[in-house]
C-alpha cells in the first residue's frame, strides 16, 4: 500500500495547526508541512517541536519557494532545525543561489522538477545539471508541474528515468494553465497512469491539490491519486 | 523560413499556431501580423488559405487521418514539423510538435506491439507519403485553377523542394531504425517497463534541423560521395536559379507549352534530374539497409 498523505497549504492555506486537525482523522501515514511563503517558515520552527506528527512515517517540509539571495543563509538555517527532527527538505531549484549552503542537508534534501514559469529543473537535462551540483541530493517529483511542462508525458517519464533512483516523494495534483494546483481530472489521471509503473510502492505522495475553499474533498483527491498512480504497463512486445 | 533556404525572392507562408483557451482577439491578433508581415513587402500567402491565418492545435494533432484531415490540416502539420521556424515564444510551438509526434509514435500499434524486427514509425511515413502524393496530385489541381498560370515555377518547386520535404521526412523515419543515436529509443519500445518517450524524443531531435540537414546527415552514413555531389552541387544550382531575378520571371510567366524551348526551364529539368538521380542512388543503390528498407515501406 502506497504512503500517501496531504500537502498542509493544500488543506489549509498558511496554516499548518489547522490542516492538521483536518487530516488528523483520516491517519495517513504522510504529510508535508508547507512553508511556501518565506514568513510561514520561522513560524513552523517554532512551533516543529510541539506538533503532534507521531501517527506520520513519513514528513516533509516544503522549503518557501521564494526568497532573495540574501535570506539564503537564514532559510538553510531555519531548515536545518526541521531536517535535525528527521524531515524530508522539498526545495524548488531556483531558490537554490549557492550550492555548497545546500551541501550539508545530504540525502535530507528533495530537489522537485518545476513548472513551466521557472528557468530551470523543468526537464530531464536540467534536472541533471542541478544533480551534478548537489550529488547528494534526492529527487521530489511533481507530477503537475512534469505534465504542464509537457503534456505527452515524455518529459516525465525522461526526468523518471534519469532521476528515478533519486526518488524520495511525489507530488501529485493538476497544475493548471496558470500553475495553480487543481484537483486531479480525468486526463491528469490517465496521464500520470503513464508512468505511475516507474514509481516504486513504497516512495510516498504528497496531495497538493487545493481544498482550502472546499474545490474537493480529502477522501475525493486521495481516491483519484491512488487511482492516477495505479500503473498502466506501456508496450509489451 | 523556407527550410533555411530562403531566397531574395521567397515569399512567406505563415500562421498563428494557436494551442490555448479559444479567444475572439485571436482574429484581430492575427490581423496585426498580417499587417506587419505585408507591410514589410513579403508577398501575401496563396490563394488555398492554408497560411496567412489561424492555426488550431487542435485539428493538428486529433486529426490525423479520418474526414475532418484536410488538405489544410495536412500541410500545416507536415510543414509544422518539417519546415517551420518559430521567431517568437517556442512554448506552445515546441508542445504542439510533440503532441504530434507523440499522435504519431503512441497510436502506432506496429511500434508497441508489432513482432517485426525494424523500427519505423510507419503511420509518420505514411502520412509523410500521403502529404507528397497530395502535393502532386494538387499541383495538376492548380495547373487547371490557374489556368497554366505558374506553372513553371511551381513545377520547379515540386521537382526539387516539396521533393525533399519527402525525402527528408521518409529519411528520419528510416534511421530510427538505422541510426545508432537511436537505440536507446529502440530498446525501450522492446522493454515492458519502457515506453515511447526516446523515440519521440529522437524524432524532435531529427525533425528540429532543416530538411538539407536531414538529408545530409543520412547521405554523410549511407551514401556514396557522388551520390552527395548530386544531390548538394544540384539542390545549389536549384537555390541560385530561384534567387535570380530574371531567371524567376521568366519560370513565373512560362507556360507549359514553352517549357520545351525555354533555356530556364530546360535547365531546371537538368538539375532536377540530377537531384532525382541521386536520391535514386541514396534509396536504391548506394547503401542495402536503406533500400531493403525503401523496398519494403516505400510503396505499400
Amino acid at each position: 500500500m502506497r504512503p500517501i498523505g496531504f500537502s498542509t497549504g493544500a488543506v489549509a492555506k498558511g496554516d499548518f495547526r489547522r490542516a492538521l486537525e483536518v487530516m488528523a482523522p483520516f491517519r495517513l501515514p504522510a504529510v508535508e508541512l508547507s512553508a511556501l511563503r518565506l514568513h510561514e517558515l520561522p513560524r513552523l520552527v517554532e512551533a516543529s517541536e510541539e506538533l503532534n506528527l507521531a501517527g506520520y512515517k513519513y514528513v516533509s517540509v516544503h522549503a518557501p519557494s521564494h526568497f532573495a539571495p540574501a535570506d539564503e543563509e537564514q532559510v538553510v538555517s531555519w531548515l536545518t532545525e526541521l531536517a535535525a527532527l528527521g524531515w524530508f527538505v522539498v526545495l524548488h531549484p531556483d531558490v537554490i543561489f549557492r550550492d555548497e549552503l545546500w551541501l550539508e542537508f545530504g540525502d535530507r534534501l528533495l530537489i522537485e522538477n518545476s513548472d513551466k514559469r521557472k528557468p530551470t529543473g523543468r526537464t530531464a537535462d536540467e534536472m541533471k545539471l542541478l544533480f551534478e551540483r548537489l550529488p547528494g541530493a534526492r529527487f521530489c517529483f511533481d507530477v503537475g508541474h512534469a505534465r504542464q511542462v509537457d503534456p505527452t508525458m515524455n518529459e516525465a517519464y525522461l526526468i523518471l528515468q534519469c532521476c528515478g533512483p533519486r526518488l524520495c516523494q511525489v507530488h501529485i495534483s493538476e497544475v493548471n494553465f496558470f500553475s495553480r494546483h487543481d484537483p486531479l481530472s480525468s486526463g491528469a489521471i490517465e496521464a500520470t497512469r503513464r508512468i505511475a509503473h516507474l514509481v516504486p510502492e513504497h516512495v510516498p505522495v504528497i496531495v497538493e491539490t487545493l481544498i482550502d475553499k472546499g474545490q474537493s474533498t480529502i477522501e475525493a483527491e486521495l481516491h483519484r491519486a491512488v487511482d492516477a498512480l495505479r500503473p498502466t504497463l506501456p508496450i509489451a512486445v | 523560413m523556407a527550410r533555411d533556404e530562403m531566397t531574395s525572392e521567397s515569399d512567406l507562408d505563415w500562421t498563428l499556431l494557436l494551442d490555448k483557451p479559444v479567444d475572439p482577439a485571436d482574429l484581430p491578433t492575427t490581423q496585426r501580423i498580417a499587417s506587419k508581415i505585408y507591410a514589410a513587402k513579403f508577398a501575401e500567402p496563396g490563394k488555398t488559405n492554408i497560411f496567412g491565418t489561424m492555426t488550431f492545435s487542435h485539428s493538428l494533432v486529433h486529426d490525423i487521418g479520418g474526414p475532418d484531415d484536410t488538405n489544410a490540416n495536412t500541410t500545416r502539420r507536415i510543414l509544422l514539423l518539417l519546415e517551420s521556424y518559430a521567431p517568437a515564444g517556442r512554448e506552445a510551438y515546441d508542445r504542439v510538435r510533440r503532441h504530434i509526434l507523440h499522435r504519431y509514435v503512441e497510436d502506432d500499434y506496429g511500434l508497441s506491439f508489432g513482432s517485426g524486427q525494424k523500427v519505423v514509425p510507419r503511420f509518420l511515413l505514411n502520412d509523410l507519403s500521403r502529404y507528397w502524393r497530395s502535393v502532386t496530385v494538387d499541383f495538376v489541381q492548380k495547373q487547371r485553377a490557374d489556368a497554366g498560370g505558374k506553372w513553371a515555377l511551381r513545377n520547379a518547386k515540386l521537382r526539387m523542394s516539396r521533393k525533399l520535404i519527402f525525402a527528408a521526412g521518409l529519411l528520419v523515419c528510416f534511421e530510427c531504425h538505422l541510426d545508432p543515436d537511436a537505440e536507446s529509443a529502440r530498446l525501450d519500445l522492446r522493454d515492458p517497463r519502457g515506453g515511447t518517450a526516446r523515440l519521440i524524443q529522437y524524432l524532435e531531435q531529427r525533425f528540429s534541423v532543416p530538411p538539407l540537414e536531414i538529408l545530409a546527415r543520412s547521405v554523410r552514413r549511407h551514401a556514396r560521395p557522388e551520390t552527395a555531389r548530386l544531390l548538394f552541387d544540384n539542390y545549389d544550382a536549384f537555390l541560385s536559379l530561384m534567387d535570380n531575378h530574371e531567371q524567376r520571371a521568366v519560370l513565373k510567366s512560362l507556360e507549359p507549352g514553352q517549357a520545351r524551348t525555354s533555356e530556364v526551364f530546360v535547365q531546371v529539368r537538368e538539375i532536377s534530374h540530377g537531384f532525382q538521380e541521386g536520391l535514386t542512388r541514396l534509396f536504391f543503390r548506394d547503401n542495402p539497409e536503406i533500400y531493403s528498407l525503401t523496398e519494403f515501406y516505400g510503396v505499400f
